[in-house]
Order: C-alpha cells, then structure tokens, then sequence
C-alpha cells in the first residue's frame, strides 16, 4: 500500500477496454458456458424443426433470437447467483455490455452452422 | 473537514409497509474512515444497496461530489472511483486474484497483497481459500482498483484478531493516502479503534455520534446488545 503519501486519485478508477475483457479468464468462462448452450439449443431447435420438417440446421432470425435470449437469461443468471455482477460492476462493466460480444458469437456460429449444413 | 464524496441523503425505504430506513443519512468523507454502526437487521446492509442501486429508495438521494446521481449503479459509481465490498462473496471462484488483476489495468497490486498478507495465495483459484482468505483477497482486489471511495459492508466479519489488524491497517493506510472510507460494522470496540466517525443506524434513522472514542459505550448507545 502505499504510505509515501496522499495520492492523486482520477475520477475515473475502473477501466476495463474491449480488448482486454475479450483476452480475460472471466470472459473466456462465460464463453465457455455460452458456446454449450448454444449447442443444446441448436440440439433441441433442429430435433423440432426436424419434426416439423424444416430444415433443421438454417438460420431463421426470429428462432435465433429466442435461443439467444435462452443462452444469455442462463448466464445472466449464472453470473447473479454468484455475484459476479458486483465484481463486474466493481470493474466498471455493465453486463449488457459485458455480454454484448456473445450475442455476436451466437449469430457466427448459427450462420457458420447454416452454411455448412447447407 | 473535506467535503463528502458520496453521500446518501434522506434516505426512505419502505417495504411491504415496513420502514426499513427512515430519513436516513450517510456520507463518505476524503481522508476519513467512517463507521456506519447497529445491530443486526438495523439496515446497514440496506443502505449500501440503497447507494449502489441495487435497492431503489423511496425517497432521498444519493449524491457524488454533491452532484445527484438520478440512478445510481455499481458501475457508473465505479467508474467515478467507488469499490464496493458487499456482505457476500463475490469474486470469481474459479479464478486466482491475479486473474482478477489482470482485467484490471492496474498493475500495482504488490503492495497491497503484502500489506494484506494475501501473497502466499495469490496464484491459488478463490474457491479453493478459506472465509478469511477469501475475504482479505475480495478487499486486495478493491484496493488494489484505487478507489476514491471504499464501501464495506463488514469487511472484519470472519476474519481472525491478526486478520482484522492487517484489515483495519490497510483500512487506515487507505484513509492516509485520501481515501473516503465508509463501511459497516456492529464491533464497537473494533469501530472505537479503527473509525474517525461514527454514524449508528437503528430501526433505519441514523445519528453521528460525537466524542464516541471517548464517552463510555452506554452513554451513546444505551440500546446496545452487550
């Protein structure tokens, strides 16, 4: 600590920058957790879609939207029961913010799955 | 005295009908470590929430360098300076404290992992440390963010008597260095040796008390479970 003296102190203490967040231990946690949730709900979306006899594996935004929102309540949910909101926000972060990068993991992913599976 | 950096003024909250802070009033003062002080259920806890925005008030307001804050959250405070430290844990139980540093961009983390006596387990995941180790490690991480303003909800709670000195050390280092301190506690004894000022809360209303370093306990807290 230090004690050498009275330190300028900067109205702006937590600053966490894209890039950092995206390279942390943290994030890649949450996208660990994201990615096996998207693939249980690409699970469970083709077995409907199949039932139905859709193709199961295309893109269909508004599908996509409603498994996103699935897969980013879980982590939300995730994250508030360990609190990791209050380390979040002790860090600056807002979790829309935080979580922002995984919405756009979920449409690569759902739209690299559609073309290959096209 | 330097002016107040967060204050939360006339706070009223009432839930279900049930008052739980009434008027009530605390501040965060640059260079001074203030004790917010009751029993169990006085609402302590409460008022931290009320200033972090995790509970809306009724009435009142919570204000930063005198500027109203119209809603408040942890991380718009944050980013002005505000570390806080809730009555749970909440670091990341799968990750080191330097996991935790690195999403910071502060690098001088050193000293005050010394200072708080946490260099032995500093590589070590948080959900592998004890209570007390956990909770030194929650406070290095605040610390070591250089806050303007540092809000603890019993920072002493489960540590042992050596603990609680590098604690109350590290608390007074803070306070040297400019740091506004503010945080709970239902010690007295403890608060009498660490705190500058001391706000008791009972039954949600808050009161400063003068002279508490020096007036016997009963004569300012007669209510006090001894």
């Amino acid at each position: 600590m230090d004690t050498t003296g009275r330190r300028q102190r900067t109205e702006v203490q937590a600053d966490v920058s894209v890039v950092r967040w995206l390279r942390s231990a943290l994030f890649h946690s949450y996208l660990r957790r994201f990615v096996l949730l998207w693939i249980a709900g690409k699970i469970a979306n083709a077995a409907t879609a199949s039932a139905i006899h859709l193709s199961p594996f295309a893109f269909r935004p508004g599908t996509e939207i409603v498994l996103l929102g699935f897969e980013l309540g879980v982590i939300v949910v995730f994250i508030k029961r360990n609190n990791e909101d209050v380390l979040l926000g002790n860090l600056g972060l807002r979790l829309p913010a935080a979580l922002a990068p995984l919405a756009m993991v979920h449409f690569v992913l759902s739209a690299l799955l559609a073309v290959l599976a096209g | 005295m330097n002016a107040p950096i967060l204050t939360g003024d006339s706070i009223t909250l009432a839930l279900g009908g049930n008052a739980i802070l009434e008027s009530a009033y605390v501040d965060a003062v640059a260079g001074e470590i203030t004790a917010l002080v009751g029993r169990s259920g006085a609402g302590k806890t409460t008022f931290f929430k009320v200033l972090v925005g995790e509970r809306r008030p009724t009435r009142g307001q919570v204000r930063w360098r005198g500027e109203r804050i119209a809603r408040p959250s942890l991380p718009l405070l944050a980013r002005k300076g505000l570390f806080y430290h809730p009555d749970r844990p909440w670091l990341a139980r799968h990750l080191t404290f330097v996991d935790h540093m690195a999403l910071s961009d502060k690098r001088d983390w050193h000293q005050v992992a010394e200072s708080l006596g946490i260099t032995g387990w500093v590589q070590r995941k948080v959900g592998s440390l004890s209570e007390g180790e956990l909770r030194l490690t929650e406070l290095a991480v605040g610390f070591a963010l250089q806050p303007a303003v540092a809000l603890l909800d019993e920072p002493f709670r489960g540590l042992e008597p050596l603990h609680r000195e590098q604690v109350a050390h590290a608390l007074r280092s803070l306070a040297g260095n400019g740091v506004a301190v503010l945080y709970a506690d239902h010690d007295v004894e403890s608060v009498r040796r660490t705190a500058d000022r001391l706000i008791s809360i009972e039954g949600g209303a808050t009161r400063l008390v003068e002279g508490f370093k020096e007036r016997p306990l009963h004569d300012w807290y007669h209510a006090w479970p001894l």
